[in-house]
């Protein structure tokens, strides 16, 4: 990908990031909401932009962040352009994970994410197995029903908790699973962005791997890779970067889908170039995303999960029709 | 079976339902007295009940207020005020099965689609089911006198519902200030919920000399955001003790004037959280705490 386009990605980033600040039930000018960050101007102003709408971009652009870059680890590794944390049962898993540890009452938003980096971990070993049983995971297909299986077993398994669940936590945590970015306070923008940082930095680390992973199993494996030890990095990685984000905001799916493809089509090349980029585009989409569920339907707020899945349901039967017609 | 599918229509159904919206509950040519519940069935009460399950929390409270007490063999799950009475489960979508073990002769529902099936289920078993909807201050000088007449005492039924609609107004008669306080009324967290027009407690609220900040939303209980709060700058918060503490964690909320400036009130969560015999009691509790609060 040349020079040109990543700073047309940052600066739509940071433009995406500005607007957001400015935009909502009360509008400020973009000079206000300057003078805010810097902690000018008149203190209502000031607890809407640093108190309220920065925690919740960052967040939001955080969480994005996350979700393309696991999204985009994990269609490389498994050569499906379909693979995504929320079509394949990793961000069920991780949900499974995380309301498990808020009915136990471990909502530390420290531990949160690992709780939830458990269950999206054996959501994974799951869906590969039950791939592996209906007859491999090279048809993409296959991993998508297995995915769309460990989903509702997740689902199921929620409602289960829920069901012996202290009477209250149960609207809250259906709202968190359709997922908001409303809970964005410092602690979680911090301890989510730590995470994704992790994740990130494994994956582009392991870059190369991927790039060689791409060949093939069989051709990577000829060329000295350890492909089986390589996947499952992959997939930790992918999956911690899935648990951080569903910690964080709920469940927002299609964001690992669409991204990556908007990365490709840009020209970005080899799983650095892809994780990249899909990095800054997740974030400006979420950012986005959210800034349309808190003002779309004023003085209501939709359900961030519910944006994003209005704009990837469409793309991803485009997607299903091209993997289907290959 | 309601009486109207018995009947099939023609002009006597009519001077019926028509007698019996009137006045809701009134003799007929029996001598037994015909409802219309809120689902718009005709129901007849053939004798006093003996054997009540009341699902709703507010029919419950009524039923005990007109000294019904011994009569009731079941409640919902969520009705606290009347420990000893037999839980039954839910009363949204409630386990019939576990309704007809009680062997009741009536059973009180609260109108929702959710509960249609329950109803039909219950009359094909031979209940007499009766379902309203109580949401608004005005619904219990409705249901009390049914309820009333459910048990043979239509009077004690009305007596209650005045009792309580007046004392509702005396606290609305009290001395007001210039303009009236304008509250926001925090119900639940995420997703963040206050109360609308259809809520009997922006009644309560607007007898107690304040104003609900989003008396401009028909639902009950509509769903808004934090930054629309901001933007129309309530006088005060009103919020339980739990919500009282979620606002204080939340550092988003230090955007609302009112919480910067300390006035977030804290309500009794156990009194104002129906709307039934106690509403009277709830107005004077908020008139109180909206008289304590100095307002710029």
């Amino acid at each position: 990908m040349r020079r040109p386009v990543w700073i047309l990605l940052v600066a739509v980033a940071l433009a995406a990031m500005t607007l957001a600040l400015a935009a909502g039930a009360v509008p400020l000018p973009v000079g206000e909401v300057w003078r805010a960050l810097f902690g000018g101007g008149d203190v209502t102003t000031g607890a809407i932009v640093r108190g309220l709408r920065l925690p919740r971009v960052l967040l939001g652009f955080v969480v994005g962040t996350g979700l393309a870059a696991s999204g985009a680890a994990l269609q490389s590794t498994l050569r499906n352009a379909l693979a995504e944390p929320y079509l394949l049962g990793v961000s069920g898993g991780a949900a499974v994970g995380a309301v498990l540890s808020v009915v136990l009452g471990l909502t530390a938003p420290a531990l949160l994410p690992l709780s939830a980096f458990v269950g999206a971990a054996g959501a994974v070993v799951l869906v590969l197995g039950v791939a592996r049983a209906a007859g491999g995971r090279a048809d993409p297909r296959m991993l998508l029903m297995a995915g769309v299986v460990v989903g509702a077993f997740c689902t199921a398994a929620i409602m289960v908790a829920l069901a012996t669940a202290p009477e209250g936590t149960v609207r809250g945590a259906l709202w968190w699973m359709m997922g908001s970015l409303g809970d964005a306070r410092w602690s979680v923008v911090l301890w989510v962005s730590a995470y994704v940082l992790v994740g990130g930095a494994l994956l582009l680390w392991w870059g190369r791997d991927l790039d060689v992973l791409a060949l093939g199993e069989e051709a990577a494996a000829s060329l000295g890779l350890d492909v089986e030890r390589t996947t499952r990095r992959v997939f930790l990685a992918a999956s911690l970067l899935a648990a951080a984000t569903v910690a964080g905001a709920g469940l927002i799916g299609f964001v690992g889908l669409v991204v990556p493809a908007i990365a490709r089509a840009l020209g970005a090349r080899g799983a650095r170039a892809t994780i990249g980029a899909a990095a800054w585009l997740g974030g400006t989409l979420v950012v986005l995303a959210d800034l349309v569920a808190r003002t779309a339907l004023r003085p209501a707020e939709l359900p961030l999960g519910a944006v994003t899945a209005l704009v990837g349901v469409p793309f991803f039967l485009w997607r299903l029709r091209a993997a289907a017609a290959r | 079976m309601p009486l109207h599918r018995r009947l099939g229509g023609g002009p006597l159904l009519l001077a019926v339902c028509a007698l019996a919206v009137a006045c809701t509950s009134t003799a007929s040519d029996q001598g037994t007295p015909l409802v219309v519940d809120d689902f718009g069935d005709t129901v007849r009460l053939a004798a006093p009940a003996t054997r009540i399950v009341s699902l709703n929390p507010v029919t419950t409270e009524v039923l005990i207020a007109i000294g019904a007490r011994e009569r009731l063999v079941g409640r919902t799950h969520w009705d606290l005020g009347a420990a000893e009475v037999p839980d039954v489960g839910d009363g949204m979508q409630p386990n019939v099965e576990a309704i007809l073990a009680q062997r009741p002769d009536l059973v009180v529902l609260y109108e929702s689609p959710a509960n249609r099936g329950a109803v039909e289920r219950l009359r094909a078993a031979g209940i007499t089911t009766i379902a309203f909807r109580t949401d608004r201050v005005a619904d219990l000088a409705r249901v009390a006198p049914v309820l009333g007449a459910a048990v043979g005492d239509r009077p004690a039924g009305i007596t209650v519902a005045a009792a309580v609609r007046a004392t509702i107004d005396s606290v609305a008669a009290l001395p007001r200030r210039e303009r009236p306080v304008r509250a926001f009324w925090h119900i639940w967290d995420a997703p963040l919920l206050t109360i609308g027009r259809g809520s009997y407690l922006t009644e309560l609220l607007e007898a107690a000399g304040g104003r609900s900040l989003f008396d401009d939303l028909a639902a009950p209980s509509p769903q808004v955001t934090l930054e629309e709060i901001v933007r129309r700058d309530p006088d005060v918060i009103l919020a339980g003790p739990a919500g009282a503490e979620a606002i204080r964690r939340h550092p988003g909320w230090a955007a609302v004037r009112a919480v910067r400036e300390g006035r977030v009130l804290v309500v009794d969560t156990a009194l104002v959280g129906r709307p039934g015999v106690r509403m009277g009691e709830a107005a004077a509790h908020l008139r109180r705490l909206l008289d304590d609060v100095r307002v710029p």
